[in-house]
């Protein structure tokens, strides 16, 4: 009977596992609400902010403000958003993958690359890929609010302004819907006037008619009121960081969506696996018994 | 005659989004009033009351600061925080003004949470002042609005 106890053990073990995975997706699941209903709530203000952004800044002289300012590129900032914890599948190593690729294809043109990081994993990722990692902020859990991600913020515009970059890209994954997320690159500064067409599902939608806009609205030029300088000056640092802030919550819904989904395949997959052990420990016990009466229907033949 | 697709957001939600005949908004530099055909105009939003014009229907709001973007027959705007006047509770407001007074001239406060504070105040305030206006005018039979 040792082959039961074995799979007896083995059944135990992994009902346990089991337990584990299906907490993890209950909590998953409950912080993923919370990060969906964030996401969601800002995202027709930060694409909105966005779509201002780009007009203004398609429609400026680049004089008028330094953050309108477009450079040959030299030297680049990546701003790298993970998560700080793992087991959500493949949720930081496509947004590292994707990045890496990116230094790489940038490092060719003899283009500098400095990575910035938000959030432990994609951290140490950047580390063992030898990546130029200059700056690395914590990330909470849940980002519930703009100030905590300010300081980050603070150092991209400060850089961008003093030249050190020439051009800023948000690294983030795009929250499509709870089994879909997508690792995207966009680029933050300089601002150009083509759309983007990553900021979700509603975004996509808006971009339709956007373009149809654009054609008759390209057509005039602002003007600033109580003075360009002084509109631009407010205008522009806050919606760039509401970008940043915007991407931090995509990206918090899709960690916790991806952790989600991660979990319940575990759990499945522990399902599964006790059904099949559960089937070849009845086997086994089956066979065992067939055996021992086997035996004694042997052994009381031979005493006849 | 034509009408002004507009929109308010706040990071929270879409406020209002319509397509109305004339809307006036508090700036930096002053009450503006924009009717159709207005010229491409980007301004600062200040704290105040914002009143948007449908037929002769009319819709006040509070909001306090923020973006304002004039395109060609297109309003947007930006804003920190806009409520409906109904969603607005004079108590509550009233309180949360007196809460951020009572902080700023208890607590130490460095230049940020000041910042904070001092918006907060003025959101209030302006929630409060738009409130109460609009209050008395319900109570009264409304008066005639000449243009």
């Amino acid at each position: 009977m040792a082959g039961t106890k074995e799979i007896r053990r083995r059944i135990r073990s992994i009902t346990n596992t089991k337990k584990i995975t299906k907490a993890m997706e209950l909590v998953s699941a409950s912080k993923m609400r919370k990060a969906v209903n964030n996401v969601l709530a800002t995202r027709s203000y930060a694409n909105l902010a966005w779509r201002v952004v780009l007009d203004l800044a398609g429609k400026t002289e680049s004089q008028y403000h330094p953050l309108l300012e477009k450079r040959p590129l030299k030297k680049i900032g990546i701003i790298l958003i993970s998560s700080n914890r793992g087991l959500c599948g493949g949720f930081n190593g496509q947004i590292a993958a994707k990045v890496v690729r990116e230094i790489k294809k940038y490092e060719k043109e003899n283009i500098a690359v400095e990575l910035i990081t938000l959030g432990k994993r994609g951290r140490d990722i950047a580390r063992k890929s030898n990546a130029n990692l200059i700056a690395d902020f914590i990330k909470q859990d849940l980002t519930v609010s703009i100030t905590q991600i300010s300081a980050l913020s603070h150092l991209i515009l400060e850089n961008f302004i003093n030249g050190t970059y020439d051009s800023i890209l948000l690294a983030y994954t795009d929250f499509i819907s709870s089994i879909t997320q997508k690792p995207v690159l966009k680029k933050l500064l300089p601002l150009e006037t083509e759309l983007d067409e990553n900021l979700g599902v509603i975004g996509r939608q808006q971009k339709i008619d956007n373009r149809k806009q654009t054609t008759d609205d390209n057509l005039f030029e602002y003007i600033f009121e109580p003075t360009t300088d002084e509109v631009l000056e407010k205008l522009l640092p806050r919606l760039i960081e509401m970008q940043i802030y915007q991407a931090v919550l995509e990206s918090d819904a899709s960690e916790h969506s991806a952790r989600m989904m991660a979990m319940r395949n575990a759990s499945d997959a522990a399902v599964d696996m006790i059904d099949d052990l559960t089937l070849a420990f009845n086997q086994a016990r089956q066979a065992g018994i067939t055996r021992e009466i086997a035996e004694i229907a042997g052994g009381k033949a031979a005493l006849e | 005659m034509s009408k002004i697709n507009f929109k308010i957001v706040t990071p929270e939600r879409v406020v209002y989004e319509a397509e109305i005949d004339q809307v006036t908004l508090p700036t930096s530099s002053g009450e503006i009033t924009v009717l159709p055909n207005h010229i491409p105009l980007v301004s600062l939003l200040a704290a105040g009351e914002l009143l948007i014009k449908i037929g002769d229907k009319i819709i006040p709001m509070a909001v306090a600061g923020g973006f304002v973007q004039v395109g060609k027959n297109q309003v947007v705007i930006l804003a920190d925080s806009a409520d409906k006047i109904e969603e607005i509770d004079e108590k509550r407001a009233e309180e949360a003004k007196k809460r951020a007074e009572e902080l700023l001239k208890t607590k130490q406060v460095d230049s940020t949470e000041f910042a904070a504070l001092a918006g907060q105040i003025e959101r209030e305030l302006a929630k409060l002042k738009v409130v109460r206006k609009h209050r008395k005018t319900t109570l009264r039979p409304m008066p005639k609005v000449e243009e």
